[in-house]
């Protein structure tokens, strides 16, 4: 038995990194010809539990609900974390499923992963949903305390704890940092800014030994998948994929211009002589006492 | 379903050590203006009711009243003072579907009380977490990061929701989210299945609202409201999770401090590594700090490690997603103006945009537009800033 079950979800995600991301001419991204990639968020939710494999022995399996070609991306993430097993939850009614429906689907997925997990990882939101709603929905599922924007954490493994750092971001507040402590099992939203460190010699040298493990795992990632459909996983018609869903998306539009707030004089951007002109109106503009 | 099931628009109030977080005023502010359309639209008299939990806040109900809200149903407990999400979602969600408290933000009895029709909470990093929870924990649909609000009664076919067949919901909440790029807008319903099929009823219909968008009117002192005080009952096992230490962190860019921004975003992909350069360097003469624009926080250009982690980080991130900022002098460069971004920058007090398109957004939200490549364009600039500081010197 190793120290801790640990749990990962992830998703697949349009690639937004240049020269593979394309646009459409009006600035929205055209999805016929953009690639699919594991998301950097669900990358970073992956290195959180290959933290806690080389921190206290642990258990990882990695599960994602996406069509068949999403197994890449379990590969991907299996690579990351040295992940013991991988689930893919593909069937035709779980697509498009609101965060509601994808919760419920992910919970029964985690249920049916195995043993009782300690901690699931997801990471912060999809780059393309971006509502950053299926973790702690999962979560509340899952019946786990949820603990989201967490840049870093260390588990009690004696007194089944985790502590965890979180960042909290408040308009017209500065950020604060908030220092928690919960018993096991927790489910974890990791941060953008999580970043994992390695300190001591052991812990450097049990990281090689589980990267070079990944490898060669991820190389016969097949081996480690299990794959299931709605009927395998048991899971409630009516209560995933559309029928679990309670909104829908019932148009979209281009956002209409507004009233133009400003007038703008246009200068002509390779002419020196209006440049100087320029730096003349930004040192007044500067110089110009406001009264407010 | 009968119209006492579900009533009244909900608002999760944000507060931090007794001060309100001003998002909580800016959705009540449009909470009060939806309902007073939709009492009168329906001959109704449904309720904005404002949620404030915390710990010795029950002085700030005066002001959710004076803003908009009709109730005020106030949850005062130390246990309360920083926001725990098991203790505040199941709170919640007991407060809301509690019909002694129906009852009194009524005074009238309107029969079956179950949920509210409408909930709103911020999209910031408290209220994403507890809307997510509480509509899991009510079952219903969420949207999240809105910017407008319309309700209205819509004729529907929908393949799941109505078996195909042509409906009219009632009073549905239209909810508008802007997506990622800032140039699509979504409507988002969220629908009861009158598939007999599959028949269920969804909720309250609610939503996560972005900071800032919404105007905070002046406060009405003629208006008054009610206060229910709501003596919550906690789960033992909840209160296990404990905040061991808050800190106010100092944003390591701190925008208040400058009077310049200089801003650039996906413009620089050509060459980046140098317009990063000319972009540090124009900074440096305007005394600037450097902001980004929301897509560059994705990282989609990559430099070195250096510059990547110094600049294309969600700190530097101007916008509704990022930070609001009302420089006396706004430089934006290859930056096209998504609506995201404009919200983040248009009380600036002087607006100077750099870009090749004279089609893109920002056109009209500057005073000077710089037509020209960055490339071609900054070296100029630069120069002059330079040349002009030494004739000042002199």
């Amino acid at each position: 038995m190793t120290p801790l079950n640990i749990a990962v979800i992830v998703k697949l995600e349009p690639d937004f990194s240049e020269g593979n991301v394309s646009y459409n001419p009006d600035g929205t991204l055209n999805r016929a010809e953009t690639k699919n990639i594991l998301g950097p968020h669900s990358a970073l939710a992956a290195s959180a539990a290959f933290y806690s494999k080389v921190r206290y022995g642990a258990h990882i399996s990695i599960g994602t609900m996406g069509p068949p070609n999403a197994d890449l991306i379990l590969q991907s993430a299996q690579q990351i974390s040295d992940a013991d097993e991988t689930f893919l939850f593909s069937d035709r009614i779980f697509a498009g499923a609101d965060t509601l429906g994808t919760a419920e689907l992910l919970k029964t997925g985690i249920l049916k992963m195995q043993g009782k997990m300690d901690i699931v990882f997801s990471g912060h939101r999809a780059s393309d949903g971006e509502t950053g709603q299926v973790g702690p929905q999962t979560a509340w599922k899952l019946g786990f305390t949820f603990l989201g924007n967490v840049i870093d954490y260390e588990v009690d493994v004696e007194k089944r704890t985790v502590r965890a750092k979180r960042s909290v971001r408040l308009q017209g507040f500065y950020d604060i940092i908030e220092e928690v402590e919960a018993p096991l099992p927790v489910f974890i939203a990791i941060d953008p800014s999580y970043k994992p460190v390695f300190n001591t010699a052991s812990q450097r040298l049990a990281c090689e030994k589980y990267k070079k493990e990944a490898n060669d795992r991820a190389q016969n990632f097949k081996q480690y998948l299990k794959v299931f459909n709605a009927e395998q996983l048991g899971s409630d018609p009516k209560l995933i994929g559309l029928a679990g869903s309670p909104t829908i998306v019932f148009k979209v539009e281009k956002i209409p211009k507004g009233k133009a707030g400003r007038q703008a004089e246009v200068i002509d951007g390779s002419s020196k002589e209006e440049m100087v002109r320029v730096v003349a109106r930004l040192r007044q503009a500067l110089s110009t006492m406001v009264i407010k | 379903m009968t119209d006492g099931d579900y009533r009244h628009l909900y608002v999760v109030m944000e507060q931090e050590e007794g001060k309100l977080v001003p998002v909580s005023l800016e959705m009540l502010c449009e909470a009060r203006r939806l309902m007073d359309d939709f009492n009168i639209k329906y001959s109704s008299n449904e309720k904005v009711v404002a949620l404030l939990l915390g710990d010795g806040v029950k002085a700030i109900s005066k002001d959710l009243i004076e803003h908009g809200a009709d109730v005020v149903v106030l949850a005062d407990n130390p246990e309360l003072r920083y926001v725990r999400n098991t203790v505040y979602t199941k709170l919640i969600a007991q407060i809301v579907t509690d019909q002694d408290v129906a009852a009194k933000v009524e005074s009238v009895d309107v029969g079956n009380f179950k949920k509210p029709r409408y909930m709103f909470f911020a999209a910031d990093s408290v209220g994403r977490h507890i809307s997510s929870t509480v509509l899991a924990e009510l079952d219903s649909g969420l949207a999240s990061d809105i910017n407008k609000l319309v309700i209205e009664d819509l004729p529907l076919t929908h393949q799941i929701k109505t078996a195909g067949k042509p409906l009219i919901y009632e009073k549905t909440l239209e909810m508008y989210r802007p997506d990622f790029s800032g140039f699509l807008w979504t409507t988002i319903l969220c629908l009861d299945n009158r598939n007999p099929a599959i028949e269920r009823d969804y909720h309250p219909q609610a939503c996560s609202i972005i900071p800032g968008v919404f105007e905070t009117k002046q406060a009405d002192h003629t208006r008054t409201g009610k206060v229910i005080e709501y003596s919550p009952k906690f789960d033992q096992k909840d209160l296990l999770v404990k905040i061991l230490d808050r800190k106010i962190m100092k944003s390591e860019v701190d925008f208040d401090a400058c009077k310049t921004i200089v801003s650039f975003g996906r413009g620089i992909k050509e060459s980046p590594e140098e317009n990063v350069k000319l972009i540090e360097q124009l900074a440096s003469e305007l005394d600037a700090e450097i902001g980004i624009s929301l897509p560059l926080s994705k990282k989609p250009i990559s430099i070195n490690q250096t510059i990547d982690s110094k600049y294309f980080i969600a700190d530097r991130v101007i916008g509704s997603s990022g930070r609001k900022v009302s420089p006396k002098l706004y430089i934006a460069v290859g930056i096209s103006g998504a609506i995201q971004h404009l919200t983040g920058m248009k009380d600036s007090e002087f607006v100077l945009a750099i870009n090749p398109d004279e089609n893109s957004p920002i056109k009209d939200e500057c005073d000077m537009f710089i037509k020209g490549k960055m490339e071609d364009v900054l070296p100029l600039l630069i120069e002059n800033l330079k040349t002009q500081k030494k004739v000042v010197q002199a």
